[in-house]
């Protein structure tokens, strides 16, 4: 080529066939799509049977596009036209709404049919007392040694508990000389109806939450306030339900548990200075939308999707017919579980982190720790079922099949998981932080209590709520150790039978097969586990950037 | 300060105080809980194995029936009530669902790992990975679902012999479910790849094309292998899926026989279940039976994540 | 407030010193600015006690050695400066005073330091207790991700001292010369300051619980001009309190700042410890004179 050109210049760098690099590119996109495609197709396959869209009038489908789609499409391009951080804002209120409110579902749930008003009030009232006690000790008297300080918050736990002498004096037959704070609340001669001890417990958790979320952002005073509305808010509501057709126990869970922090989110992202009311107006749009929508069909008449996930559905038992088959003693179940199992894991697991991380030497001992977790990691889900069957019911003989047998199973398989996300955790602490700590001459514990977990705190409870989505899916080691396929009523102690949603929609397909089953309660048990995982693992990647973007 | 409060101060010893005792305690059992488990985990399989087996049974006191140890692992037929325990059947099934499974898994795992690490945008990997994590997160019993109402009709279509239960359409299952397993662990292999091996290929005039190929996946040669392994693994493993979509009959198939994969057969996680799900009395030859299958599936599974893990390591040190 | 009204005649009188200094940065200009603080506290030299005394100390991090047999005595309410390439080992050595070496698994410490007689290194001597005795100061600010008041009383709550901490935090401050900036949010995280703040806030943390010694690790590396200036005048008024060891690779700054200077060179040696006057003007090596004057290093 270059004979031919007399400036003895290249004309031409020649081409290199791009036919097969291209080719190769489109077949890597093919397959990566592959697995994610097949699974949107499933999902809407079984999607169409649960909740049966064709089914609804078109009048339906119009009257929620005119009140919902078409002004949230309109809404949502012109916030992100002026503001797209206002637009996320926005999303993530709506999602947070409805998730919200799923949890709160699952809280009224407990107080409604797992644990009686008085008991969690009693209960509740016998944690506050020796907290706020343990709390004003360490506060106002940093002096005193800590041998003295655990001995007296043991002590006043103890007391507010179980009173004198207590179990110790059961064992040894003492007669009981000090009833506990427990036992007192629960004898009080005249108590409060329901809903306000509901409101107590529950709206006096959330407002506690609420006063410090606000506390940190803002000052003290401001937490107080905060506070102070929200449990007043929780309280109206248990007074105003009846008057627009709500029960007060449902009136008060909502409020405390969804609307409340809603709203505080809410009026942060909106009214402080770093957020924008463009966000609050994208958010309106679609709740609103969705009211009038709802309004519109009620009063027009038009039928909206004959579902086979309704109201009944998550609020009935088993039936032998799959019309009338419900789900509610393993939705119950499955949060029996996932408290016991994250009861469980969680301290377990980040204590064996932190030993991991902080404590333990670069040694043999170490390593083989290191080894065995990630084999433990490794072993199949069955065997852990195996294991729970052998040991806790065989030879602990437990009872078979309860919530806390099948609790500890799912704890222990999901407790490597765990142990390795809140390591993660851990180690993106920076360094500097621990060297400023010692430094200081903090000691080991000093420097992982008050540097080390706060810092890798979001990332460790990312790790678990992941880790509780798995258990929550588990149904191979709930067979093993027993748990009953058909269960009619909720579980109400840690020791009574307990069934589980994925058990639940084994048992549907697989001991009352039919085609009736296949195409009702099956898809819709799966549409119902479905959602609760989505909602879980929302709340995780959420969490997981908020604190990517702090790092 | 004078000298002798200074010694008095710095002879404190803060190590022994029961604040830190107590902690450090209290985190030490927590990480030794993890080796207690392990430790539960093979001495409950490996009692119960032995008073299973006819050879052991009588060293641990155990009367009443016992199954021959040769019949156990040389037995091609599973049935329990008969009294014949041949775990070749079940292991067979469940050969083939982890042959079936890894078709499936290993060539668009790695795939989606290429073009993850070598060509996807930023954007595209922020989408991609969270819908594959998706993928292995979906539990096991709606897969298994999938499998049995969806997938089994759908390949009725093109064979119209195919059981209800078969082995095909929980290979399917299994594979998808653990394509994210694959991908993701070969793509951090991928991405341990120095830059300077993908430049200095570009310098040599390569295209985009046999970099990845010629070069990136040569390199992380290692790690993918171990992402197989480790993947192959979780599919021995797996239980719901398997238990729904392939049939309870147990029946010593062939797994290098393609037809064999529309008849259905009873993999070992499934006989698992089955048996539990049976009348087991505590401590008969059923319930016994069910600890030397665990034993057998924690023994393979166990080799499969050593092996994996070896891997791992070896490439590792290279860079 | 009457303190400071003298930190601020000080740091005056420091400005004008510095701009005297720094326009030309030759051996001359640093040697003439030497004599004058050297003079200033060259009548108490003699009858200052020694607090910090390390006898044949020598550190290896695995096999590779860090420090080889340093031997050199601390005067109190002093500020000594560590000097030298870097690698040369003139921060492990600080790291000796306080034992931080004992957090590195491969480090090994040989020989003896003695802080005001006793060997830190004795069987009997707690790292932790110790490092409660002696503060230390990091080079890239590493203040807590807490409140600036928290920060302040760290040390205080984790040896469960008493005392009025509103007071402690406020004195501290001052000392630090960060009161007046932060006295309105003392309730703000110590991350949102910058970067020359948050430095002067660690050596308030560090000050707090009033330890015996003093330890800075190229304190003034990661900042600006203006905020070295300000944290280079803190620690000649520190100084008169407390026992200062700086580490600094910056010649002028151990000229400006400093007492008595430790030449360290490649191979963790000392090669030199004397008045910095001496040092800078007149070594007794040939490779620390080299050094000095930038022929190598």
């Amino acid at each position: 080529m270059a004979a031919e050109t007399d400036t003895g210049a290249i004309e031409d760098f020649g081409q290199v066939s791009r036919t097969v690099g291209t080719v190769f590119r489109y077949l890597l996109l093919a397959a990566t799509m592959f697995g994610i495609v097949m699974l949107a197709v499933l999902l809407l396959y079984v999607a169409n049977d649960a909740i049966r869209p064709l089914t609804a009038d078109p009048g339906w489908y119009l009257a929620f596009f005119l009140a919902l789609v078409a002004p949230t499409g309109i809404a949502g391009w012109a916030v992100r036209r002026r503001d797209p951080a206002a637009l996320t804002f926005g999303t993530f209120l709506v999602g947070m709404l409805v998730v919200s409110l799923m949890f709160s579902g699952g809280v009224a749930l407990l107080v409604i049919d797992v644990v009686p008003p008085l008991v969690a009030l009693a209960f509740a009232i016998g944690l506050a007392v020796p907290i706020g006690a343990t709390v004003g000790l360490t506060r106002y008297a940093h002096r005193i040694s800590f041998t003295l300080r655990l001995a007296a918050t043991t002590a006043v736990f103890y007391l507010s508990l179980f009173g004198l002498p207590g179990p110790i004096g059961d064992a040894v037959g003492a007669p009981p000389i000090v009833p506990s704070l427990v036992a007192l609340v629960q004898s009080v001669p005249v108590i409060p109806v329901d809903w306000m001890m509901v409101a107590a417990v529950v709206g006096g958790g959330s407002a506690a939450a609420i006063g410090t979320y606000v506390a940190s952002v803002g000052d003290g005073s401001a937490g107080l306030y905060a506070a102070g509305v929200a449990l007043a808010a929780s309280a109206a509501a248990g007074a105003a339900g009846p008057l627009v057709g709500v029960d007060s126990v449902p009136a008060v869970v909502i409020t405390a548990v969804a609307l409340v922090p809603t709203t505080a989110y809410a009026w942060r992202g909106g009214f402080t200075e770093e957020g924008s009311p463009l966000g609050l107006v994208f958010a309106a749009t679609v709740v609103v939308g969705a009211l009038v929508g709802a309004a519109a069909v009620d009063v027009l008449g038009f039928a909206g999707p004959q579902s086979w996930v309704d109201w009944g559905f998550l609020t009935s038992a088993h039936s032998g017919t799959a019309e009338n088959a419900g789900l509610y003693p393993a939705i119950g179940g499955s949060i029996l579980l996932m408290t016991t199992v994250a009861a469980l894991s969680f301290p377990v697991g980040v204590g064996a982190a932190v030993y991991l991380e902080e404590y333990a030497g670069d040694n043999a001992l170490t390593r083989f720790v290191d080894v065995n977790i990630s084999n433990l990691a490794g072993v199949p889900s069955v065997v852990y079922g195996l294991l729970g069957l052998g040991v806790f019911v065989t030879y602990l003989g437990r009872s078979a099949g309860t919530v806390l047998v099948g609790g500890a199973t799912l704890a222990l398989l999901i407790l490597p998981i765990v142990i390795i996300s809140a390591r993660e955790a851990i180690r993106s602490v920076p360094s500097d932080m621990r060297q400023a700590s010692y430094g200081m001459g903090a000691t080991r514990w000093q420097t992982v209590k008050n540097v080390v977990l706060p810092e890798a705190f979001p990332g460790i409870l990312t790790g678990t709520i992941l880790a509780l989505g798995r258990a929550i899916g588990e149904t191979a080691p709930l067979i093993m150790i027993g748990a009953p396929n058909v269960v009619f009523n909720l579980p109400t102690a840690l020791g009574s039978k307990v069934s589980a949603m994925p058990l639940q929609v084994y048992a549907w397909s697989s001991l009352f097969a039919s085609e009736d089953f296949y195409t009702k309660a099956v898809p819709a048990g799966v549409v119902v586990l479905l959602a609760v995982l989505l909602a879980m693992n929302s709340v995780a990647i959420v969490l997981r950037n908020k604190f990517e973007r702090t790092q | 300060m004078s000298t002798d409060e200074l010694t008095t101060d710095i002879t404190t010893q803060t190590e022994n105080s029961p604040r830190e005792l107590l902690t450090r305690t209290f985190f030490f059992l927590c990480a030794a809980l993890s080796i207690v488990t392990t430790i539960s985990i093979v001495a409950l399989l490996v009692t119960e194995a032995a008073r299973f087996f006819s050879l052991t049974a009588p060293l641990l006191g155990v009367t009443g029936p016992t199954a021959s140890i040769v019949d156990f692992l040389t037995g091609t037929s599973w049935n329990i009530n008969g009294g014949e325990f041949g775990v070749l059947t079940l292991v067979s099934a469940t050969v083939m669902i982890t042959l079936g499974s890894a078709v499936i898994a290993i060539p668009l795992g790695v795939a989606t790992a290429i073009y993850l690490s070598e060509y996807a945008s930023e954007r595209a990997r922020s989408l991609l990975k969270p819908a594959l994590e998706i993928l292995a997160g979906v539990p096991t019993v709606v897969y298994g679902f999938f499998a049995l109402i969806y997938i089994t009709p759908a390949l009725s279509v093109v064979f119209p012999s195919i059981g209800t239960f078969n082995m095909l359409s929980a290979s399917i299952v299994v594979g998808i479910m653990i394509i994210p397993m694959v991908a993701s662990i070969s793509e951090d292999a991928m991405s341990a790849v120095p830059d300077e091996l993908r430049q200095a290929g570009y310098g040599m005039g390569a295209t985009k094309f046999d970099v990845a190929t010629g070069i990136v996946v040569p390199a992380a040669l290692s790690g993918i292998f171990s992402s197989f392994i480790l993947a192959l693994s979780r599919a021995i493993g797996e239980t719901m899926a398997v238990t729904i979509a392939a049939g309870s009959r147990a029946q010593f198939l062939n797994p290098v026989n393609p037809a064999s994969f529309l008849e259905g057969s009873l993999p070992m996680t499934a006989a698992m279940v089955q048996l539990l799900l049976g009348d087991i009395t505590g401590g008969g030859l059923a319930y016994r039976s069910l600890f030397a299958i665990g034993l057998v599936l924690f023994v393979i599974t166990l080799v499969m994540n050593v092996i994996s893990d070896f891997v791992a390591q070896r490439y590792r040190e290279e860079y | 407030m009457s303190q400071n009204s003298t930190n601020k005649q000080n740091r005056n009188e420091r400005a004008e010193r510095d701009e005297s200094a720094d326009p030309t940065a030759d051996g001359m200009d640093i040697q003439t600015d030497v004599s004058g603080s050297v003079a200033a506290s060259a009548g108490g030299s003699p009858t200052r006690e020694t607090v910090v005394s390390a006898k044949h100390i020598s550190v290896w991090y695995g096999d590779d050695q860090a420090l080889s047999d340093i031997t050199m005595d601390i005067p109190e309410r002093s500020v000594t400066a560590m000097v030298g390439p870097s690698g040369c080992g003139k921060s492990t050595f600080l790291r000796c005073i306080n034992r931080m070496n004992d957090l590195i698994d491969s480090a090994r410490v040989e020989g003896d330091l003695y802080l005001r007689g006793k060997n830190v290194y004795d069987d009997d001597v707690d790292p932790v207790a110790l490092r409660r005795r002696v503060g230390m100061v990091f080079q890239k600010p590493n203040p807590f991700p807490k409140s600036i008041y928290d920060n302040v009383t760290y040390g205080l709550k984790i040896q469960d001292k008493g005392g009025d901490y509103d007071e402690i935090v406020e004195e501290s401050l001052k000392r630090a010369a960060l009161w007046d900036e932060v006295k309105d949010q003392l309730g703000e995280s110590g991350l949102e300051l910058s970067g020359g703040q948050q430095q002067r806030l660690c050596i308030a943390r560090a000050i707090a619980p009033d330890p015996e010694v003093l330890l800075m690790d190229e304190p003034a590396s990661a900042l600006d001009p203006v905020a070295t200036s300000q944290i280079e005048d803190l620690i000649e008024e520190l100084a008169e309190d407390y026992t200062v060891v700086i580490v600094t690779h910056n010649m002028q700054q151990a000229a400006r700042i400093s007492d008595q200077t430790a030449v360290f060179l490649t191979g963790g040696e000392l090669v030199e410890f004397d008045d910095t006057q001496k040092i800078f003007e007149n070594p007794e090596s040939q490779r620390v004179e080299d050094y000095i004057t930038g022929k190598f290093g």
